[in-house]
């Protein structure tokens, strides 16, 4: 080993990671601050996302200088306060809802966060941990069933709120961590199976007791997904209005805060869920395809850790990252697209909402101090 | 992959793989081909809705955003032949309201407080089918100032209410020639299927009746449009873009205000006089003035008249009915084009050129008028107007004085001919077909005839057979011979200026933008009425005499002017006599032709004769004479 020290500490720091984690963060404030423009408080808007950001950065750095193996001796503990912050959001004085959901935690009357984001990373370490003790075997369905215990309470308390988008989420990283964790064809074709029989129970009305029985605001977003013409007004506009930002953006856009269905209203939720409508419209083909590239570039790099952790533990909670952010890319874009159903599920780096970025940067934190450790220490 | 030979530089592999990784290479390389079929479905639909479908977006995009806007272009004005404006416009305030508005119960009851309107005027102007159902509706015309604030005021509380300034029609001579001018109004479904308004929507304004109506597509003008930039909530952004409206052309008709002033004064003055003379039922009438040589129409009147401004903003149901009931006579009708009436002894002029140019009669043929005619047999024996009789009367004489007998005998003797050749003088002379003037509406009249007769008697046979007593009742304009005021003034013009059918006309010009004449009334050769020089001239005089010892003598007593004219007095089954007076002036060189009737007005020579006189003196720029005379014949 000749290296320099400088050598040395660079190959603790993943800089292509880094990199792109920049340039994500920096597209998306840039995009929040052309969507906001024309909005009344757009600026206090941006200021807050960059205040999430700070924060976001500031988490980054202790996941990132901290050893994530230690995070395996917590996991009774976080999980604990997981599920606590999940819990709280049904306590009076404490919760508070958005969007017909019960997602917010509300402490002296301030809304702080929506622990249904923290709790994906929670979700992604603990389960990590679960699966990691099984050192890459899960033979026995007995096996399968106990590590899936893990996953029943946080996505029982999310679907209670009920945050559908959330509980798909966490289906999403389930599935992928199962799949670097060994699970067989023949176990995700069995849940795949339940998956969609329960899925047939919710969406048929009258089948389960109202309590858990989709909204039937939720129940016609994904009515509308099938047939965006059934609610032209409601639901359905949303996603023609989509469509239509995007596809008059063209090859080059219409230039930064020029986009006319983002800026003259037509396009909803434009800085948030809809942020990527805006990319399309304003940047056209050439910003949104520069996007997906990072994307890409993004999940990669994060493979690359995944597959150089020095134990499995790290490789897990890579692969539960990664999967979390493929799967809300997918259905983020795939729904301003036409191809997912209307789901609330924001997309990364990208979309306003500082509980969300200060997740995802925490995430890289821990990819970063997975990277760096991956010779041991 | 260019990534992980970047990756490779930073980070030499590593020599020593710790044997899980190996066994999770093929865990990885799913979850890695995951990732790229993910974004590389996510790039293909991409590519599909922005580079291919990219177009039809953006159209959809500026569908969204882009409202357009019409500008309504400002109708053209109607002026008389010296340039005074008839008909202009003006920008009025309007409250109007969206028709929705009438579903609402307690808003129509706060607007019939403000507005003062009982709430089913309100209600029936909202729900008015003529309109476009989304077009909002005037509900007031020119409201004052502090209803207009107060609306601004309390706008949240008059949802779909809105104070608008729209261009209304203005009449500055009021309803002056309102006959001739017409009135506009929303177009009707009928109107949307008529020819030259085919590219009219529902809700716009047309002219309904008179120039208005016929000069409808010169007036019109073309709609502007503007193109604004609005929101989600349809809030104007900004203009985009505008197309001008282009204003509709002025209209200049051969109307002379003065002149019509005149002819409608005399009108009411005659009416007024019929009443003095104890004909009480006379309300209604017309008075037609032309230019012999042109066919310009002077004056045209009728009554009764209504007011044009009942039309501005769109007329109240009630005020229509009242317009269009039995007991007002019709106001709306312009009785000088579309009424046909029996012309009575005004119509002699004709019999006797069929008599001259069939040679049954001469200016110096001698007639006996004992009163009573029975050359048909007794048991058809008819009455001179005059039962003493005229005694032995000259043609001349008989027409001067109006001898039934003298007429009598010559549609005796023109039926024995059996050639209809008092129908074909009449027809030549314009009787029968319409003048083809430039204003809607105009009727036929009729000549009767045998093949008519029959035709009109198809069910009662025994009455189908044209009788000596029908041809020698038309010979005094009796029977079933109907003629228009226009047509009569007409075919006494064609005698005046030497046997010229002119086609009546109201057009005289149009204006371009610059106010400069920008088209003409294209006169077209009049052509002859078939009537022989000398034999005309023979009717001049004959008329002339009339005026000069006549029927019409009292009339135009003391009148500097000589006047060719003739009397009329038809008697209509259940009504009092019709009172007419036809003429051309000054004799020598016959410049204008004037008829006058008068519905149910009694004598021609003291009810109608003196309103030719008022017209023909302001014509001829003499005083303007109210005279007072008797008359007693037909």
């Amino acid at each position: 080993m000749d290296r320099s020290p400088l050598m040395r500490l660079l190959n603790k720091v993943n800089l292509p990671l880094l990199l792109w984690t920049v340039l994500l963060v920096a597209y998306g404030t840039l995009m929040a601050a052309s969507a906001t423009s024309g909005m009344d408080g757009g600026a206090a808007l941006v200021k807050r996302h960059v205040v999430g950001v700070a924060i976001g950065v500031g988490l980054l750095c202790v996941t990132w200088t901290a050893d994530y193996k230690r995070l395996r001796l917590w996991v009774g503990p976080i999980s604990a306060a997981g599920v606590l912050l999940l819990v709280a959001v049904f306590v009076p004085g404490f919760g508070a809802s958005a969007h017909g959901a019960q997602s917010w935690l509300r402490i002296a009357g301030v809304r702080l966060f929506q622990p249904s984001e923290p709790a994906k990373l929670v979700l992604i370490i603990v389960f990590a941990a679960a699966i990691a003790r099984r050192e890459g075997k899960m033979d026995s369905r007995g096996e399968l069933l106990r590590v899936l215990g893990w996953v029943a309470v946080p996505l029982g308390l999310v679907l209670l709120q009920p945050d559908l988008g959330t509980a798909l989420v966490f289906i999403a990283i389930t599935a992928g961590m199962l799949l670097v964790g060994g699970a067989k064809p023949r176990h995700f074709a069995m849940l795949g199976l339940v998956g969609l029989v329960a899925f047939a129970l919710v969406l048929a009305p009258g089948i389960l007791p109202r309590k858990f029985a989709l909204k039937p605001y939720q129940r016609n977003r994904l009515m509308v997904f099938i047939d965006p013409s059934v609610d032209p007004k409601g639901a359905g506009y949303n996603l023609n209005q989509a469509k239509i930002a995007i596809g008059s953006g063209g090859l080059f856009g219409k230039g930064l805060e020029s986009g006319t269905q983002s800026n003259l209203n037509f396009l909803p939720e434009r800085h948030t869920d809809f942020i990527f409508a805006v990319v399309g419209e304003e940047l056209g083909f050439a910003g949104a395809v520069a996007l997906l590239a990072l994307y890409l570039a993004l999940l990669i790099t994060a493979l690359e850790i995944s597959t150089s952790s020095r134990d499995y533990y790290g490789a897990l909670v890579a692969a539960g990252l990664m999967s979390m952010w493929t799967f809300q890319v997918l259905v983020n874009i795939g729904m301003t697209l036409g191809i997912m159903p209307i789901t609330g599920i924001p997309l990364p780096f990208m979309s306003f909402g500082s509980s969300f970025m200060v997740t995802n940067l925490a995430g890289i934190g821990l990819l970063l101090s997975i990277w760096a450790r991956r010779y041991g220490t | 992959m260019h990534l992980s030979a970047l990756l490779r530089l930073v980070h030499p592999k590593d020599e020593h793989v710790t044997t899980f990784r190996q066994e999770l290479r093929s865990r990885f390389a799913t979850l890695g081909l995951l990732i790229i079929v993910v974004l590389g479905a996510l790039f293909i639909r991409l590519w599909t809705v922005q580079v291919i479908a990219g177009e039809r977006y953006a159209r959809m995009a500026d569908d969204n955003r882009i409202r357009e806007v019409e500008i309504e272009a400002p109708r053209g004005r109607i002026l008389d032949r010296r340039g005074r404006a008839l008909v202009t416009n003006r920008p009025a305030l309007a409250v109007t309201a969206q028709a929705v508005v009438a579903e609402d119960a307690g808003m129509l009851s706060r607007l019939s407080t403000l507005l003062d309107m009982p709430v089913d005027e309100i209600e029936e102007r909202l729900c008015s089918s003529k309109q476009a159902p989304l077009e909002p509706r005037v509900v007031r015309l020119d409201v004052p100032m502090e209803i207009v604030s107060y609306l601004a005021e309390h706008s949240p509380d008059f949802p779909g209410v809105r104070v608008e300034t729209i261009a209304v029609r203005e009449y500055p001579f009021g309803n002056l020639a309102a006959h001739v001018l017409g009135y506009t109004g929303e177009i009707s479904e009928g109107q949307l299927g008529e020819r030259d308004l085919s590219g009219y929507r529902l809700g716009d304004v047309v002219g309904k009746a008179g120039a208005e109506r016929r000069f409808e597509t010169v007036l019109q003008g073309r709609k502007g449009h503007e193109r604004v930039e609005v929101n989600a909530s349809g809030k104007v952004q900004r203009h985009v873009g505008r197309r001008e409206p282009i204003a509709g052309r002025d209209v200049v008709l051969t109307l002379d205000a003065d002149i019509q002033r005149v002819a409608e004064e005399a009108l009411a003055d005659a009416i007024r006089e019929a009443h003095a003379q104890k004909f009480r039922k006379a309300r209604a009438g017309a008075i037609v003035a032309l230019d012999v040589g042109t066919g310009d129409v002077l004056a045209m009147a009728s009554a009764p008249t209504y007011d044009p401004k009942l039309f501005v903003g769109g007329i109240g149901s009630r005020d229509w009915k009242r317009l269009n009931e039995k007991s007002s006579e019709y106001p709306l009708n312009n009785r000088a084009l579309m009424a046909a009436y029996p012309p009575a002894s005004t119509f002699k002029a004709v019999t006797g050129l069929a008599g001259l140019e069939y040679g049954v009669a001469r200016e110096w043929s001698t007639y006996r008028c004992g009163g009573r005619w029975t050359e048909m047999g007794t048991e058809w024996a008819k009455w001179c107007w005059s039962r003493g009789g005229h005694g032995g009367v000259t043609f001349r004489r008989g027409i001067e004085d109006s001898c039934d007998t003298v007429f009598y005998k010559i549609g005796y003797e023109l039926y024995k001919r059996k050639k209809e050749e008092l129908q074909a003088v009449a027809r030549k002379m314009g009787f029968g077909r319409r003048t083809g003037i430039d204003l809607p509406g105009e009727v036929a009249g009729r000549v009767p005839d045998a093949a008519w007769k029959k035709r009109f008697n198809r069910f009662f046979p025994e009455y189908s057979m044209w009788l000596p007593g029908d041809t020698v009742n038309m010979a005094i304009g009796q029977g079933d011979m109907l003629v228009t005021p226009l047509q009569l003034a007409r075919g006494y013009a064609s005698i005046g200026n030497g046997g010229l059918m002119v086609r009546p006309h109201v057009l005289k010009e149009v204006l371009g933008e610059d106010g400069e004449v920008a088209l003409r009334y294209e006169r077209q050769e009049p052509g002859p009425n078939g009537v022989r020089a000398v034999n005309l001239a023979v009717m001049r005089r004959a008329l002339a005499g009339v005026v000069e010892r006549g029927t019409g003598r009292g009339a135009f007593a003391g009148f500097a002017e000589s006047v060719a004219g003739k009397t009329g007095t038809a008697q209509v089954k259940g009504k009092d006599d019709y009172a007419w007076f036809v003429a051309f002036a000054p004799v020598e060189q016959p410049k204008y032709a004037v008829a006058v009737v008068v519905e149910q007005g009694g004598h021609g020579g003291s009810v109608a004769a003196p309103a030719a006189r008022q017209v023909l003196a302001k014509l001829l720029g003499q005083p303007v004479t109210e005279i007072h005379t008797t008359d007693v014949s037909r």
